[in-house]
């Protein structure tokens, strides 16, 4: 244990040195781990908003413009599909909506509350009126709402292809975040719709889902493709190539920031220690001579390294998690524009252990340089 | 009396192109208990006996046993072992730990050699150098903060810590002024004395030299001359010529 206290010695005879180095493996461990969190939040973030409120894998009839009985046999496929969170057979119709004289398109998504409210979070999303639409009433979005000066209460004719009028009554105006949705987008009981167009009772167009992990939609989608051959099966990820490329290269830039500023710390430590060692050269030289072994004399270097990393390391956890308390409690704040950062437990294991390590890894070259050193050089330089 | 340093032919080459011969062929047999002194002018070749007598260094020719060990056979740990063990160095620049106190300078060649700082007898032995070298008043001192002759007396302390068989000296004096180098000397005859402990002291100022008992002189990488010291040598012993 001698090497040890000699590297305590060491590190408390140089102090503002060690400071430095402390501080350096900090700020390294700090960004690391602010950086990785704020990029892994930022993309669960702009999936949420993104892919979070709208459907994951879809079923639809093999023939474009047709339906299909949802049957007792895929109801229970789809909601027995263990990572499915949310199911919504629907009938998805094109009507026009007359509103003073004037006429606007909507699509209408005739479906179960509970399932549609699943995967669109009606609930939270409704800014005026009830968020159940009930047998004759009609979810509208906010900007459709604002185009036609519709308030929750009104009548809203809809005309059915067919020509058939619907009376129907706004009886809630919801905000899902994206303008073509909220200008283009209703929602219905499937009672409103069901015997005026003549369909069985489970007889729908669509069944949107959602998952819990997004990036299992392939798999899910792939299964229910074998198990459904009369069926289309999409998923969102071979409808959104592009969006899933730019999750994947921002995925891919985390890691190569977190990469870079791994090296920029290690070659920082490295230095500083490589200069500790030339420093207590002649403190080496002395110890060699009075009979302590290389590996004694190398292992007081590796301790050190050791130490600092260990407290860089934490300072520099702490220093992250005070940084990501601050950005959150900063994007908490009404219309602040950002994003909450979660900090991984996962995340800040590994950041530990790469703090450490690369301490660790540092202390190479004056483990070396020390095994190397000849006491004599000291002793005869006086 | 038994011989503690038996060199043959002990040969220092530097260089590998153009080799510079700093010994040629040394033989050189100290007894027990000799207090003796190398001397020499700077380039002689006495600090380079001094660096293979100490392990230091390794000859590029001839043999070297020390205490009953053929040490030319040992490997690099092996030799820091023995160093550890049976040596005692005190040199010019008194090479003290600055990091630690002067108590743990003390200490320092037994923590080296796996002693437990919390033995009884190592704290003792400590407390005995500390009182014999006056030093009790600076114990809990850095090297840093004394003075040249204190930060020697520390020096010698550190080296007979572990009972050596060998004490071997490089200019011990040599930055000390004439109070301080007075001090020293009477300090190694008095260990000399009490403990019987072999002194190899290298000096190149011969008026140092005459207060030992046996003066070694080497020139030009050779022993020039062995005598015996007339007025100390204690009866029996005869000058020597080499």
């Amino acid at each position: 244990m001698l090497s040890l206290r000699v590297a305590l010695r060491f590190i408390a005879r140089s102090r503002f040195q060690s400071l430095l180095i402390v501080f350096g493996i900090a700020v390294g461990i700090a960004v690391q781990v602010f950086v990785g969190s704020l990029i892994t939040s930022l993309q669960a973030s702009l999936l949420d908003s993104t892919v979070g409120n709208s459907p994951h894998v879809i079923l639809e009839p093999a023939e474009k413009g047709g339906t299909f009985a949802y049957t007792e046999a895929i109801r229970s496929l789809v909601e027995d599909t263990p990572s499915v969170t949310a199911a919504a057979p629907q009938i998805v119709v094109p009507v026009l909506a007359t509103k003073g004289g004037a006429t606007a398109s909507l699509i209408v998504k005739a479906g179960e509350f509970a399932g549609l409210d699943g995967i669109y979070k009606l609930s939270k999303r409704t800014v005026q009126g009830e968020a159940r639409p009930g047998p004759e009433g009609l979810l509208i979005g906010k900007d459709f709402a604002n185009t036609y000066a519709v308030a929750a209460g009104d009548m809203l004719p809809l005309a059915l292809a067919d020509g058939t009028l619907v009376d129907a009554r706004v009886s809630g105006i919801f905000d899902l975040g994206v303008q073509a949705v909220n200008e283009g987008t209703a929602f219905v009981d499937p009672g409103l719709l069901a015997t005026r167009l003549g369909l069985a009772p489970n007889e729908v167009n669509v069944v949107e889902t959602q998952i819990d992990d997004v990036f299992l939609s392939s798999t899910v989608a792939e299964a229910w493709r074998t198990a459904l051959p009369q069926l289309e099966v999409g998923d969102w990820q071979e409808r959104n190539a592009e969006l899933l490329i730019a999750l994947q290269s921002q995925g891919t830039s985390s890691v190569m920031i977190q990469v870079f500023v791994v090296i920029a710390v290690m070659l920082g430590i490295a230095s500083t220690l490589a200069i500790s060692a030339v420093q207590k050269t002649r403190q080496i030289g002395i110890l060699k001579a009075l009979g302590m072994s290389d590996s004694s004399t190398g292992l007081v270097f590796l301790y050190q390294a050791g130490i600092l990393g260990f407290a860089g390391t934490l300072l520099g956890l702490g220093l992250a998690a005070g940084l990501i308390a601050l950005f959150s409690s900063l994007a908490a704040g009404p219309d602040s524009g950002l994003f909450p950062i979660d900090l991984q437990p996962s995340f800040v294991a590994f950041s530990a252990g790469v703090g450490i390590s690369i301490a660790l890894l540092s202390a190479v070259i004056p483990y070396r340089s020390t095994a190397r050193l000849d006491p004599i050089e000291v002793i005869q330089g006086g | 009396m038994a011989d503690v340093i038996v060199g043959q032919g002990l040969t220092k080459v530097y260089g590998t192109t153009q080799k510079t011969y700093a010994l040629k062929g040394v033989d050189l047999n100290v007894q027990k208990k000799e207090f003796l002194s190398i001397i020499g002018q700077s380039g002689s070749g006495k600090s380079t006996l001094l660096n293979l007598l100490g392990l230091l260094d390794r000859p590029t020719e001839g043999s070297l046993e020390l205490v009953g060990t053929d040490v030319g056979s040992l490997s690099k740990k092996e030799r820091a072992a023995f160093r550890n063990e049976h040596l005692g160095f005190v040199f010019q620049f008194h090479h003290l730990l600055p990091e630690f106190s002067v108590r743990e300078n003390l200490l320092m060649p037994g923590w080296i050699g796996g002693q437990r700082t919390s033995t009884s007898a190592t704290r003792a032995r400590a407390g005995e150098m500390l009182e014999l070298l006056d030093l009790g008043d600076v114990k809990d001192k850095r090297s840093n903060d004394l003075s040249g002759g204190q930060k020697q007396r520390v020096a010698i302390g550190r080296s007979l810590m572990n009972g050596p068989d060998i004490v071997l000296a490089d200019e011990p004096t040599g930055n000390l002024d004439t109070m301080n180098t007075e001090q020293v000397y009477s300090l190694f005859r008095k260990v000399h004395e009490e403990r019987g402990t072999t002194f190899v002291i290298v000096t190149h100022d011969r008026s140092i030299a005459e207060q030992t008992d046996r003066i070694v002189e080497v020139r030009d990488g050779v022993i020039q001359q062995d005598v015996r010291n007339e007025h100390l040598a204690s009866p029996g012993s005869h000058p020597r010529a080499s």
